[in-house]
C-alpha cells in the first residue's frame, strides 16, 4: 500500500516542481517504482494519473514538441494545486474554523475537518479572542446531504422515493437547484420533471437512496434563482384574530403583531399562511383559545371539534 | 463524496496534507499528529516513514525533503514543493460555506466580523459553483448553546424561563445542563433540575433568559430522582400518515391498525389528538379519551356562543 503511495506523492512533487512539462520517460527515470515492460509501466502511470485527478489534482497535459517525437508532457500548476484564498488574518482562521466546528458529527463533518487541516497548515495562528463565544450547530442530516450537493454542482437529475402526505412512497424525478437547513431540517429545492413546476423536499422523507444520474449538465439551473425567496416568499397570509386565555398560548402570541387587553382574555392578531398546520396548532390549545375571525377558519376549527367528539364519545 | 475511496488513495491524501501542516506546525508530537489527522499511532509512524522515503535521495532528483521524526516530535525542511497546502476541494467549500452562513446569523449585524464574514463567503463563492445555493439556519442562538456548553464543561448551573408545552406555562428554572442531545432535528439539554429535584430534558428552544447561576454540581449527589411513570396509550391513524408518523413519532404506520405508544405526560396525548383531529384516533386509555370528547364538547358549546354573539 505504501508503495503505491509513496509513488503518487514523488509523482505529484515532480509534477509540481517542474517549470516546464516532464515526457513519459522523464517520468519513469525520475521516480523509483514504474517497473516492469514499457507496456505496464505505460499502464502504471495511466492509473497514477487517474488517481491524483480523483484527489482533485488537476494534472495539464501540454508541451507536444517536434524534439521529443511528439510525445505528450505533464505538470501540475501550482496555481490550481495549491490553496489560495488571499490574504487571511488570525480572526479569518478563527471564523472559518468557527464555521468548521459547526458540522460536528453531522453530515460533512469529515470534510469540515479536513478544511481546518488545510486551514491550520497555512501557518497562520487563529485569534479566537477576536470572536464571540458562538457554538453553532448544523441540523441533522442524513448522508443524502452530499449526493444532493453533488447533483448540484454537476446538475445531473437525481431520482428517489418520497413519503407523501399519506405516508405511501411517490417516486420523483427532480433537477435540483438548492439545500437549505431550517427549523432543524435539511431541505432541497428543485425542478420536479413529471410535475413540471418547483418543489421542495425534506431530506428525512426522502424514503430511500437518492439514485444521480450519469448526464452530466443535463438542465440549467435559472440564473438569479433566489433560494429564500423560494423558501419564504410566493406564500399568500391571511389575518387570523384570536382570543386567548391570560397567561396561556405563548405559542400563538409570540407571532402575534397586535394584542388587545379584553379582561379573562386577550385579543391577538397574527398571521398564518398554511391552513392545516394553523388549525392543529390552534386545537393544540384546547379550550384557551377561540378563533373569531375570519369565519371560514372557525368553521374548520368546528368542523374538527364535532369530528373529535364523533370519534371519541 | 470520498467514502469509497480506496486505501492507498486516501493514505496519499494523508501524505500530501501532512507536510505542510507540520511545516506550518514545526516540532509537534507524533501523538497529536494522530490525533489531528484521526490515525493510530503506528499508523502516523508509519506515514511519517512513508514520507521520510519520499524525501530519499535517489527518488526524486527534483526534492530533497528533510523529515526528522525520531524524538516523537516532528520536524520537516526543505519541501518548498508541498509546503503550502492543498486548495480546498468541493465538499469542504461547501462545508465552510453553510458554516459560515449558520454563525452570520449569529453575528451582530453592526460589528465588523459581520463584513469579514460575507468578504469570506464571497472568496470562497468565487471557488465553488454552487455557492449561492446553499442556505443554513440554527435553530437556536449559537450563543446560548455556548453558554450550556460552559456550564456543563464548569459544571456550572443555569436560571432559565422555561416554556412547557404541556402546560402552556412559563417556569423559573434552576437547572445543572449534564448533556445536550439532538434528536429528529430538535436539540435537547439533559440537566439535573433543581427546581424539581430530578433529571429533566428541556428543549433548548423553549428556554429563554439565560444566566449563570450560583449553585454547585456537588450540592447535588444524593439527591433523589423522580421518575415519571410512563403512560400507555393506542391510536389508530386515518389520514396525514407522515405527518402522524412524525407527530407521535410512530415507527410503523401500518393500515389503520391499532398503533401502541407512550408517553410521560397525559396532557400532551390531549393536544396531540386535538390537534391531529379528523386524523388520529385515540382509543385507551378510555379516560382520557372521555376527557378528550368532553373538552371537544365544552368548546363546541362556547364557539357557538361565540356565534348567537
Amino acid at each position: 500500500m505504501s508503495r503505491k503511495s509513496e509513488r503518487l506523492v514523488n509523482l505529484t512533487i515532480a509534477l509540481l516542481a517542474t517549470k516546464r512539462y516532464l515526457t513519459k520517460n522523464e517520468i519513469f527515470k525520475s521516480i523509483e517504482g514504474y517497473e516492469g515492460s514499457d507496456e505496464s509501466k505505460e499502464r502504471m502511470f495511466e492509473r497514477d494519473k487517474d488517481d491524483l485527478r480523483s484527489l482533485g489534482i488537476e494534472i495539464e497535459v501540454g508541451g507536444f514538441d517536434p524534439l521529443f517525437n511528439d510525445e505528450a508532457g505533464y505538470r501540475i500548476k501550482p496555481e490550481t494545486y495549491r490553496l489560495d484564498l488571499g490574504e487571511l488574518s488570525g480572526t479569518d482562521i478563527a471564523l472559518l474554523s468557527l464555521a468548521a466546528q459547526a458540522w460536528n458529527g453531522q453530515a460533512l463533518n469529515e470534510a469540515a475537518h479536513s478544511a481546518i487541516v488545510k486551514l491550520k497548515s497555512i501557518g497562520i495562528d487563529s485569534d479566537v479572542d477576536s470572536i464571540p463565544t458562538l457554538a453553532p450547530r448544523m441540523a441533522w442530516s442524513t448522508t443524502e446531504l452530499t449526493s444532493v450537493l453533488e447533483a448540484i454542482a454537476s446538475r445531473k437529475v437525481i431520482t428517489f422515493d418520497y413519503f407523501s402526505v399519506q405516508l405511501e412512497k411517490v417516486t420523483r424525478r427532480i433537477q435540483p437547484y438548492a439545500v437549505a437547513s431550517r427549523g432543524g431540517y435539511w431541505y432541497f429545492t428543485g425542478f420536479d420533471i413529471d410535475k413540471e413546476d418547483l418543489r421542495t423536499f425534506r431530506f428525512d422523507r426522502v424514503a430511500h437512496e437518492i439514485i444521480i444520474a450519469n448526464k452530466p449538465d443535463s438542465y440549467e439551473i435559472p440564473e438569479g434563482f433566489d433560494l429564500l425567496t423560494n423558501f419564504d416568499g410566493d406564500v399568500t397570509t391571511s389575518v387570523a384574530i384570536l382570543d386567548v386565555r391570560k397567561d396561556k398560548c405563548f405559542a400563538l402570541r409570540k407571532n402575534a403583531h397586535r394584542i388587545e387587553d379584553a379582561g379573562e382574555w386577550d385579543r391577538i392578531w397574527l398571521d398564518y399562511s398554511d391552513t392545516n398546520s394553523f388549525v392543529d396548532l390552534i386545537l393544540w390549545h384546547m379550550d384557551d383559545v377561540i378563533v373569531i375571525e375570519p369565519k371560514a377558519l372557525q368553521e374548520n376549527v368546528v368542523q374538527r371539534l364535532k369530528d373529535l367528539v364523533a370519534t371519541h364519545e | 463524496m470520498n467514502k469509497n475511496r480506496p486505501t492507498p488513495l486516501v493514505h496519499t491524501e494523508r501524505l500530501l496534507a501532512l507536510v505542510p501542516y507540520i511545516s506550518a506546525n514545526q516540532g509537534i508530537s507524533t501523538v497529536e499528529l494522530a490525533k489531528t489527522f484521526n490515525v493510530s499511532l503506528s499508523q502516523m509512524n508509519n506515514d511519517l516513514m512513508t514520507l521520510w522515503m519520499c524525501g530519499l535521495p535517489g527518488y526524486t532528483a527534483l526534492e530533497l525533503m528533510d523529515l526528522s521524526f525520531d524524538s516523537g516530535y516532528v520536524t520537516i525542511h526543505n519541501a518548498p514543493t508541498l509546503q503550502k497546502p492543498r486548495s480546498l476541494n468541493f465538499d469542504e467549500i461547501v462545508s465552510l460555506l453553510f458554516g459560515l452562513d449558520l454563525i452570520k446569523e449569529s453575528i451582530p449585524s453592526d460589528s465588523e466580523l459581520q463584513g469579514k464574514v460575507t468578504e469570506l463567503i464571497g472568496r470562497l463563492s468565487a471557488k465553488s459553483p454552487i455557492s449561492s445555493k446553499l442556505r443554513a439556519t440554527d435553530t437556536v442562538a449559537s450563543s446560548l448553546r455556548a453558554q450550556i456548553e460552559m456550564a456543563i464543561n464548569s459544571k456550572k448551573s443555569l436560571k432559565i424561563d422555561y416554556h412547557s408545552l404541556y402546560n402552556d406555562k412559563f417556569s423559573n428554572r434552576v437547572i445543572t445542563p449534564l448533556e445536550l442531545r439532538t434528536e429528529s432535528g430538535i436539540e435537547y439539554v439533559f440537566a439535573y433540575c433543581n427546581s424539581a429535584t430530578s433529571f429533566r430534558v428541556f428543549r433548548l428552544d423553549r428556554m429563554q433568559n439565560v444566566i449563570a447561576a450560583e449553585i454547585d454540581i456537588e450540592a447535588l449527589h444524593g439527591q433523589n430522582v423522580n421518575s415519571n411513570k410512563e403512560i400507555e396509550y393506542v391510536l389508530t391513524i386515518s389520514d396525514r400518515s407522515r405527518l402522524m408518523k412524525e407527530r407521535f413519532a410512530i415507527e410503523d404506520v401500518g393500515n389503520g391498525q391499532d398503533i401502541q405508544l407512550q408517553s410521560f405526560s397525559e396532557q400532551w396525548i390531549e393536544r396531540s389528538i386535538f390537534a391531529s383531529s379528523a386524523s388520529a384516533t385515540l382509543v385507551r386509555p378510555a379516560k382520557i379519551r372521555a376527557e378528550i370528547a368532553k373538552k371537544a364538547k365544552l368548546l363546541l358549546e362556547r364557539y357557538q356562543v361565540v356565534r348567537d354573539a
